[in-house]
Order: C-alpha cells, then sequence, then structure tokens
C-alpha cells in the first residue's frame, strides 16, 4: 500500500511539472520528458469511443511521434506560428491522478484535466481525460503516450488546439 | 436562375462590388461580412436557394444508416431507408416539434418521438401515434404527417447536395465545370469511395466568405503557412525550396478552383521517400491501376495535381493528399462552424491508409500545422473589418482589362481570379432586383 502511494506521489509530481513547464511555454524543457519513442495524441471529438481509436486509422487532431512533436515545438516557438503569436496564457490543471498498472519499469497512469487558454479576451476551455504509459528514467520518468481526449462535441467555440494541450 | 452575366463596363459600381479596370481595382464593399442585415438578406437569397453539399453516398453504406448533420440553419436527418434510397428528412416530429433523431449517427429502421412516441419508417412514413383512439383512419391521408423531405436532394459522383428551393435549376446545371471535377474524385477508385473516421469540427468567429476565399487563395500559403513550408522542408530529405506550379480555373457558376503541381505526396499516388519503401510499392501499384483504368495522361493527372475547389456559395471539396470535405455553417455574420473529414478509395491498404491521416494531421485540421494560422488570419481579418472605418477589401492580384470570370483560366494558382469569380456571382444574386416573398 505504501509504495503505492509513493508511486502514485512520484507520477504526480512529475506531471505536476509537466503541467507548469506548458504552462510556461518552456516547450524545449518539456520535449526532454518524452521517450525517444513517443506518441502525444489528442483523439477526434464528439465520437464516443474515442479513447479506444488508433490514429492510423481514424482522423485525429494530434498524432505525433517522436519527430513531429519535435517539429511541432520548433514551430511553436516561431513567430510565423501566427496562431501562438504572441503566445496565449495557458493553464492546466491536472486532477484525479491515478496509477492503473505498472508492467516491468513502465506505468499506466490516467489524469483529468481542465485547460485554460486565454488569447485576445477570449477564453477557451479544453477539458478531458489523459492517458499517460511512462517508462523509469533514474529517478523520474519518461513519457512514452500521453493521449488526450477531449469532452466535447466539438471545437466550439474554441476553434482549435495550437496549445498543447 | 439567370444566365450569370459579366460587367463589362470600364467601371461598375454595385453596393458591393467596385471595379475599376483602368486602375486594375477589384474591390468588395466590407459590409458583405460585417452587417447583420445583409447577412440575414443572403440567406434569403443566396444560401436558401443554392446547393450545398451534404455528404457522401459512402458514409450511409447500409440500409438503415443515419447521419444527423446541419446545413445552413436548418437540421436533418441523412439516411439510407430500408429500400435503399438516399433521403434528407427534417429533425422535427410532424407531431409537436421535437428533434427525433437524438443520437448524431447509427443505424435506425424506424425514428420514434420521445415526446409522445410518434413513430416513422427509415423511408420518413408515418406508422404509428402510440395511441390506440383519437385519431380518424384518413388522418396520414396523402402522407401528411410523413417527415419532411428537403424540397430538393440529389447527387453527382456520389457526392449528395441538398437545396431548400424547390424551383432551383438541377443539380448538374448548377454545377456546371464543378461537376466533372467531383467526376474526377470518383476516378480515384474503382472500389468507390470509404469515409475515414473522425471528424474536424470547429469554429471560426470570422464571416462564412472568408473561409471559402481561404480555401483557394494561393496567394497565401508561402507567408501565411510559411512554418509549415519550413517543416515540409525538413521532412523531405534534399528539398530546400519548393517548387509549386499551378493554375486557377473558374468553372462557371460562381465555382472555382486551383490546381497545384506540388511534391508533398498523396496516396493516389506520389510517394515520397519519407515514407519508405512498403510506401513506394503500394504507391506504384495504386499509379499503374490507374494508368490501367484511366490512360496514361489522366492517371498521371490524378496522381501529381491538388485542387481546391468552392462550389458557390459555401461546399468546400479538396482533392489533395487526401479528399476533404469541408462544409462551412454561417451561424452569424461573423461566426461560422466548420466540419471537415476525409475519404479515401474503399480498397486502400492500411499503410496508405495510414500515410493519408498521418498527411491530414500534418498540414489540416484545427490541431495542424497550418490551419490554426488560417483560423487566426480570418479572426484577425473580421476583427480588422470591425475596428477599422476602411470599406473596400482588394482582390485584384491578376485583374486585368480583358478577364473574364465566367470560364477563364489564369496561368498563376496564386492570382485572385477564384475569388473574383465567386464575388461576380454573389454580387450577381445580391444587386437583381429582388421578387416579391
Amino acid at each position: 500500500m505504501k509504495e503505492k502511494l509513493l508511486l502514485r506521489l512520484e507520477v504526480e509530481d512529475f506531471l505536476y511539472r509537466e503541467a507548469s513547464l506548458l504552462d510556461e511555454w518552456n516547450l524545449k524543457e518539456w520535449l526532454t520528458l518524452f521517450a525517444p519513442e513517443t506518441r502525444y495524441e489528442i483523439a477526434p471529438t464528439g465520437d464516443p469511443e474515442a479513447s479506444e481509436l488508433d490514429a492510423a486509422e481514424a482522423l485525429f487532431l494530434v498524432a505525433d511521434d517522436r519527430e513531429r512533436l519535435e517539429q511541432r515545438v520548433i514551430r511553436l516557438q516561431k513567430a510565423s506560428a501566427h496562431a501562438e503569436y504572441p503566445h496565449s496564457r495557458v493553464r492546466h490543471i491536472y486532477s484525479n491522478i491515478r496509477v492503473l498498472s505498472t508492467d516491468g519499469d513502465e506505468i499506466e497512469a490516467t489524469a483529468n484535466f481542465v485547460t485554460f487558454r486565454t488569447k485576445r479576451s477570449f477564453t477557451a476551455t479544453y477539458m478531458g481525460s489523459q492517458r499517460y504509459r511512462l517508462v523509469r528514467n533514474g529517478d523520474s520518468f519518461l513519457i512514452r503516450l500521453k493521449r488526450n481526449v477531449l469532452d466535447l462535441d466539438s471545437l466550439v467555440p474554441q476553434g482549435k488546439v495550437s496549445l498543447i494541450l | 436562375m439567370a444566365a450569370v452575366i459579366q460587367p463589362r463596363d470600364s467601371t461598375y459600381r454595385s453596393r458591393f462590388l467596385w471595379l475599376d479596370r483602368e486602375r486594375g481595382r477589384f474591390l468588395v464593399h466590407r459590409s458583405a461580412y460585417t452587417d447583420p442585415e445583409i447577412f440575414e438578406e443572403e440567406k434569403r437569397r443566396i444560401l436558401r436557394k443554392s446547393w450545398i453539399v451534404l455528404g457522401h453516398d459512402c458514409e450511409v453504406p447500409e440500409k438503415g444508416d443515419f447521419i444527423v448533420r446541419s446545413v445552413i440553419d436548418r437540421e436533418l436527418i441523412f439516411n439510407r431507408d430500408v429500400n435503399g434510397r438516399v433521403n434528407a428528412f427534417f429533425n422535427t416530429c410532424r407531431h409537436r416539434g421535437a428533434s427525433i433523431c437524438r443520437e448524431p449517427r447509427g443505424n435506425r429502421k424506424r425514428f420514434v418521438c420521445g415526446y409522445h412516441g410518434w413513430a416513422y419508417r427509415s423511408s420518413g412514413e408515418l406508422f404509428d401515434q402510440h395511441a390506440t383512439f383519437g385519431y380518424g383512419e384518413r388522418f396520414n391521408e396523402g402522407g401528411f404527417y410523413n417527415l419532411l423531405q428537403v424540397p430538393r436532394l440529389a447527387q453527382r459522383a456520389g457526392f449528395w447536395f441538398v437545396c431548400f428551393d424547390k424551383d432551383a435549376p438541377p443539380l448538374d446545371e448548377y454545377l456546371a465545370g464543378a461537376g466533372e471535377m467531383l467526376d474526377s474524385i470518383a476516378d480515384h477508385s474503382a472500389a468507390g469511395m470509404q469515409v475515414v473516421r473522425g471528424c474536424h469540427e470547429y469554429e471560426i468567429k470570422g464571416n462564412y466568405k472568408l473561409i471559402c476565399e481561404n480555401s483557394y487563395d494561393g496567394y497565401h500559403l508561402d507567408l501565411t503557412h510559411m512554418s509549415y513550408v519550413d517543416y515540409m522542408k525538413t521532412m523531405v530529405k534534399g528539398l530546400t525550396a519548393i517548387d509549386i506550379r499551378g493554375r486557377a480555373l473558374s468553372l462557371g457558376n460562381g465555382h472555382a478552383c486551383f490546381e497545384l503541381r506540388i511534391p508533398t505526396g498523396r496516396p493516389v499516388a506520389q510517394w515520397l521517400p519519407v515514407w519508405g519503401e512498403e510506401a513506394r510499392l503500394e504507391i506504384e501499384a495504386k499509379k499503374r491501376e490507374l494508368e490501367r483504368r484511366l490512360g496514361a495522361e489522366k492517371a498521371e493527372r490524378l496522381a501529381n495535381v491538388n485542387r481546391n475547389m468552392v462550389i458557390f456559395p459555401n461546399s468546400i471539396i479538396n482533392d489533395q493528399q487526401t479528399i476533404l470535405m469541408r462544409t462551412v455553417t454561417p451561424t452569424a455574420h461573423n461566426r461560422m462552424i466548420i466540419r471537415a473529414w476525409s475519404f479515401g478509395p474503399a480498397d486502400e491498404t492500411p499503410v496508405l491508409r495510414r500515410i493519408r491521416n498521418e498527411c491530414v494531421l500534418s498540414f489540416l485540421g484545427p490541431g495542424g500545422f497550418a490551419t490554426p494560422d488560417d483560423v487566426e488570419m480570418l479572426e484577425l481579418c473580421q476583427r480588422g473589418f470591425e475596428t477599422g472605418d476602411v470599406e473596400w477589401n482588394d482582390i485584384s492580384k491578376g485583374f486585368h482589362a480583358g478577364e473574364n470570370t465566367l470560364r477563364d483560366e489564369n496561368p498563376h494558382y496564386d492570382n485572385e481570379l477564384q475569388m473574383r469569380a465567386y464575388w461576380y456571382r454573389w454580387d450577381q444574386i445580391m444587386s437583381a432586383p429582388e421578387q416579391p416573398r
């Protein structure tokens, strides 16, 4: 029991750090939290089975491998990424963090999230659940999968997901 | 519908257009994007009288399949009934009005209203009122209480269109040259098309005509999407500059497109080294299949030409890395909802389907590397319209005295012929004397 509790606290610490890097738009350091083989995904909105879908077969909002995730980070630091220039203000709130299973050095965890994005006096709210596959890396973790499933029928009125969830 | 007549005078001025051929100016009045009253007039005179795309035949493949979908401000049930016929019903009970379908999609042989239990067959016929007394034998005589069909429903090459005006011209006549472009999409596969699961639906805080203009605007590509072009250069090793060749085509009745030859790859059928050897073999096989079926010339065009098309006034059908359908629902003079979804050949291999989805994600869609910047730019346009005292928008690039936008082409995809074709048509309808309602 104590071990499980400690693991959850470790995972919480790690995820809160991740959220804080996103809130600071410190994407370069955020990228260092990801494993060499990794996926960052946002499943389609409005699909009741969104959490079960495979990006090879369905139209996701985001389905990045390591290479495209790096390119996403590079892009979001440019003034020519107009939707995020100047950067919006973002606030990531993670909650209900649970460790679902451990398999060797791999840990599966879930969290609920609410993320606010404010630009030009308009605040968009993104909420849903996240699934992580984490792998041990010294006294911390690396992310092998971060999959966001939005509790939204559509991106009305959000308009886009130009930020990182 | 009257024949489209292009103003010939060297200067032409209406409420919305100002053409000055000597100075090479083509101007559109910004009230066309900002005035709520003009938006209402536009709904009445243009949107409710035009053919608008509803979906593709392959989205309702089985008898009983249905999808609830909005067109302008109407919610429709798009279904294939048990007899195999495709319908588009207004999603409202004939009794007291409640929406009948509460699920966004599914398969049903009958639709039952949750309020009093009126029940309709998939063909729309009312067959039960959930009442043992109170209604006479002749109550539904002549199908008076059957689900109401839209006034007009027709398809071209599997693309179903609706029109709320019973007096509209036939679809084929309305589509003019755009019809042949839809035919060429159907050529992608002898096995027919298949819809890819998942849909991008998002709001843009701008007038709906902004996304129509943006969809076939070649001029904005290298600047608005500079960061995407940078990405492509990184992904396509050895590519230092993207060589884009293309042309703009006016297709009649306000429809237009641009065609690009751009080396960014297509599952049908242009290979990119970054996709690997397995994909190369499959794409080459696909190319040979196209050649056998359509001949070398047609196959070459199908494999290498990307096309962005706007069917006047708000149907967008692109033939790019995927077949992308975009419907545009204006919800106010300065608000719209975009719904975009993707199609591929029904017999596509898993490798090519994965590539198709990857391509769409990297460029298109509200989480991609390009569309968010379009959304941003269009919202900045609307904001600029509403916060400045400037009256006229400029759409002059490539405008010259002899231009005939009715059925013309321009050797430069990044001129603005496409938009002028749209605005001529729009102005012609809006400036005509209105018939009494």
